[in-house]
Formats: structure tokens, sequence, C-alpha cells
């Protein structure tokens, strides 16, 4: 059986070269499809590329890694997915949505669909376990009760719901990216992206952190991480896609 | 939903505030001391309004007239005074009457009078001046008419005072708003850069507000609303100090000046100069916050 993405490889690329792929076939394609990108370019400074070309398609519910050495592309990939920075050419459909149609004062509708983990946990450290992940529900404006009730919830996913009212400063490593993971599911996102999530943890914690991952993607959410670590891709590969120098080198389909 | 918005947004104002009370407390007290600034000099202006508006209402002309003048004459005086149309009464005061006036209002020189072998106070007529006298060119022209006639000494007549008092007024208002418009714009900077300063000791919070799905308004709001309550805060407290200065103001002069006293004494302002200060406030607060988010945060 062809996978659905080496299909959308051929579609975008005959776009341009041999035939227009009917409707019916697009429609398809695209009902399954969470992240779809065509083409994209995107230099900060000439006359070097940091993306050159790149197309690819990820499905809802897949579980993905995008690796590659640094400075190949994975985190500028990983920026315009969600919009903090624009491509010079290109074209992405996130769950449908060219994204790149939506005007700035609405980007937070696309957001609001996504959760993001970083390398750095990016997590508030003068303010409580608990209000670091009730933040997301505030802003969506959610009662309090719910609040309260789905912070625990996120927070015994992680396992963490014995520390929902301590301050990150006095919790490990492990347990900061957990919290950060707790947050970015908290509003039950449709995909993760998370940007070296385990970078800044030990094998055994990344491990645990990738289970988490793995448990989450589990429900239905798609997961998107890049990383480095070819340890972590060996074991948890299911779609792979290998940047080098802006440039798609190959991509596995495990 | 909105409420629960608005509770967070000012909770977080809040926290800021107080987080960063150093540098909020600062911003605090340049904006009282540009209000403060404003209000002393409205408040002069007041009190020279106020003085003005007294002489207006006893806008008098004094005929003092020749110690043998004619019956004749004064008659054709006093008729001449009361059929005038900016002439609201005319009183007649003899020479007697008029010392007596002065032994009563000055008792410590009464000694001084009372040992001069005449009496140094001419008869006089006190005409009081219709409110809207002022505007008439014509008044002028009849005061000179009654310094002209048969058995007037000389004419003495209160506008110049007035005219003088208001010319203050307007200088001091002129004066408050000059040096408290440039105040105003120095605390819309300070405003400006402690919300840029706020701003950037919370860039990884508002980034982390970003990245969730915040809405710019959603962003925006916390910073505005402390904007406002540093511009609030800061104006009403010079008006609470503007009250103790005009309380304390009167004791520290004491009773010394006399009737300068009342030249220089402070009026409080009124409740819509009140307002006009704290509003003024206010804005100053959320334009400078505005300004400096729209310039800084680029959302």
């Amino acid at each position: 059986m062809v996978h659905v993405s080496v299909l959308l490889d051929f579609y975008s690329k005959s776009k341009t070269y041999i035939i227009e792929p009917s409707e019916k076939l697009i429609l398809l394609l695209r009902k399954t499809a969470m992240i779809e990108v065509y083409n994209l370019w995107k230099q900060y400074q000439r006359p070097n590329w940091a993306l050159s070309g790149i197309s690819m398609k990820i499905e809802k519910g897949d579980f993905c890694f995008i690796t590659g050495p640094s400075g190949s592309g994975k985190t500028t990939l990983l920026k315009i997915f969600y919009r903090e920075i624009l491509p010079t050419q290109g074209q992405i459909l996130i769950d449908q949505r060219n994204i790149l149609r939506i005007p700035d004062h609405k980007i937070y509708i696309l957001r609001r669909m996504m959760g993001i983990v970083f390398q750095d946990f990016r997590l508030l450290f003068h303010k409580k376990v608990f209000d670091n992940i009730a933040i997301v529900l505030r802003i969506l404006g959610v009662p309090k009760k719910e609040i309260r009730r789905r912070v625990f919830y996120s927070l015994r996913m992680v396992n963490l719901h014995n520390k929902m009212w301590e301050y990150p400063k006095h919790l490990s490593y492990g347990e900061q990216q957990r919290v950060a993971i707790a947050r970015a599911v908290v509003n039950n996102p449709k995909i993760i992206l998370a940007d070296e999530p385990t970078g800044n943890l030990d094998t055994e914690l990344a491990f645990e952190i990738m289970n988490l991952f793995k448990r989450i993607n589990k429900k239905g959410t798609t997961v998107l991480i890049c990383t480095h670590d070819r340890e972590l891709i060996r074991h948890y590969g299911e779609k792979i896609f290998f940047l080098y120098r802006g440039k798609i080198l190959r991509k596995e389909y495990l | 939903m909105i409420h629960q918005k608005l509770i967070f947004s000012i909770k977080e104002t809040l926290q800021n505030l107080w987080q960063f009370k150093g540098r909020n407390l600062f911003s605090l007290f340049i904006i009282c001391l540009s209000f403060l600034i404003i209000g002393i000099f409205l408040s002069l202006s007041n009190n020279f309004q106020h003085i003005a508006k007294q002489i207006q209402k006893n806008l008098a002309i004094v005929a003092f007239l020749e110690e043998d003048i004619s019956e004749e004459n004064l008659n054709s005086i006093r008729i001449r005074l009361e059929n005038s149309p900016y002439i609201e009464g005319v009183r007649y005061i003899t020479s007697q009457q008029a010392k007596e006036k002065f032994n009563k209002k000055f008792p410590e020189l009464n000694s001084i009078v009372n040992n001069l072998e005449i009496n140094p106070f001419p008869p006089s007529f006190e005409a009081i001046a219709k409110k809207n006298a002022l505007s008439y060119k014509e008044t002028i022209d009849f005061v000179n008419d009654i310094k002209n006639m048969p058995g007037v000494d000389d004419v003495q007549f209160n506008k110049d005072w007035l005219e003088k008092i208001q010319a203050f007024s307007r200088l001091s208002k002129a004066v408050g708003f000059f040096l408290g418009g440039i105040l105003v714009l120095a605390s819309f900077f300070i405003i400006s850069n402690i919300i840029k300063l706020n701003v950037l000791a919370r860039k990884s919070e508002i980034e982390i507000l970003r990245l969730t799905g915040a809405t710019n308004f959603f962003i925006r709001t916390p910073f505005l609303i402390e904007g406002i309550i540093l511009g609030f805060l800061g104006s009403v407290c010079s008006l609470l100090l503007l009250a103790i200065i005009i309380k304390l103001f009167p004791l520290y002069l004491g009773a010394s000046l006399g009737t300068l006293t009342e030249l220089i004494s402070f009026r409080y302002l009124s409740l819509s100069q009140c307002l006009a200060v704290i509003i003024g406030g206010s804005l100053i607060g959320f334009s400078g916050s505005y300004s400096s988010l729209s310039r800084f945060l680029n959302i």
C-alpha cells in the first residue's frame, strides 16, 4: 500500500511538473492530514537558506520526529508551524487551514489548537505549578471549577498531581518538563509540537518524557517532536524526517 | 467568560504592581508631583479669581468732594450719579462718617488721626457700579465726567485693580499649565518607560501567553490597567497633598502678613477641576502604557 504522505509528495511535485490530481484525491488525502507543507523556503539572511523547498505531510494521530544536526532547520520549521515566523515562500496547511492566510491578530486561534513544549521548559518560576498550567485555561475564560478539574487531570497524567502547589524551582528538571507537557495538553490540543523536549535531560528521564508523549499520542493527539537524539528516534520513531541544511534528506515510515 | 478574564487581568495587575513596587512608586511620585504643581497654580488662580469676583461685586466709584462744596454742586453730583445707568446705588459719606469708618477699620491708628487738629477725611460719594458695568467703555467716560464736575476733588475707581488681579489669575493659570504640562509630558514618558521595563521583566511570561493562544487584548489589559491605576493613584495623591498644603500653608505664614494672607492664600480646586485632574492622570497612565506596548511589545 502506498503511504498517504508519499502520494502527497507526488501531488506537490505533480502540481509543478506533471499533472493536476483530481479534487477527489486531494480531499481524500487531506481528510486525514494534520500538517501539510508544500515547497517551503525560509531565508533569514542572504545567501543562506534555512529551509529549501520542504514538502511534507503529517497525518492526524501521527507520532512524528524531525531530526537532523544543529542548524539543519528543525526549530525554524517548528516556528513556522506555530507562526512565530513566516516562511519566505511556500504553503502550510494545518488542520486544513492555510496558516499563512491567518491575519496576525487571529493567530491565537491557531495556537489554541496546539500545545508547544520547549527544551528550556519556559515555565513561570514566580507562579506555582497549578498557575503555570491554569494560565492556558484562564486565557480561554474557563470557569474556576473546571480549571481546577482539568489542571488536576493533566497533572495526574504526568504524575505530578501531588506537586500542584509547589513552585517550579523546587522541582527537578524532569519534573519541570513534565509540568510543561501538562501545560501543553491541558486544553486538549490537536497537535503537540515539541522542540528538543529532552535536550536538558539524562537518558532515563528522556525515555520517561517520551513515554509520556506516547501516551498522549495514543489518545489521538498528533505529536511532532524535533530532536537529534538518535537513541530516542530508534526506540520510538514511527515517522521520521531527516533534515540536513534545510532540506529533507530522507523520510522513514516505520 | 469575560468576567473571569477581567478578574484574572486585575489579579495580574495587582501582582505586577506589588512585584515591581519600587519603580511603580517612583512613577506614582512623578505623576503626583506633576499634578501637584498644576494643582497649586490652579488653586492660586482660583484665589485670584475669587478676589476678582469680590472686587467685581463691590466695584465702587468713590468721588471725593471738596471741603467747601456748595449745596447746589453736591445735589448736581448726586443727581448725575443716581441717574446713571451704570450705577446701582449711591451713598453720601460725611467727613465725620469717613473718620469713624477709618477708626473702626484701623483701631491701632486711631491716636494719629485723633491727634490731628483737622479732620483729614473729605466727604465723598460712594457709588456701587452695576455687575456688568466693566464691559462698558462708557463707564470710563462716565468716571471722567464725574471727575470734571465742579466740587469734585478726585475720583477713585478700582477697575484697574480688578484688571490686574484678573491678569494675575490668567498668568498663574498659564504658568501652572506650562510647568505642569512639561511635568505631565515627563510623567507620560516615565510611565511609558516603566511599563516598558515591566514588559521586559515579564517578557517570558508574555511569550508563554502568546504561544498558548492569548489574544493581544488579553496580554495588553493588565499593563493598561496598571498604567491607569498608577495615573489614577498619582493624581488622587496630588489632590490629597494639595489639600494638606492648603490646610498647612496659612499656619506656616501666620497672621503676620495681615491682608496679604488673603492675596496669596490657596483655595481648593472645584469639583470639576478635581475630576479633570483625576481623569487627566488616568488618561496619562493609560496612554503611557499603551504607547509603550504598541512600540515595544509589537503585538
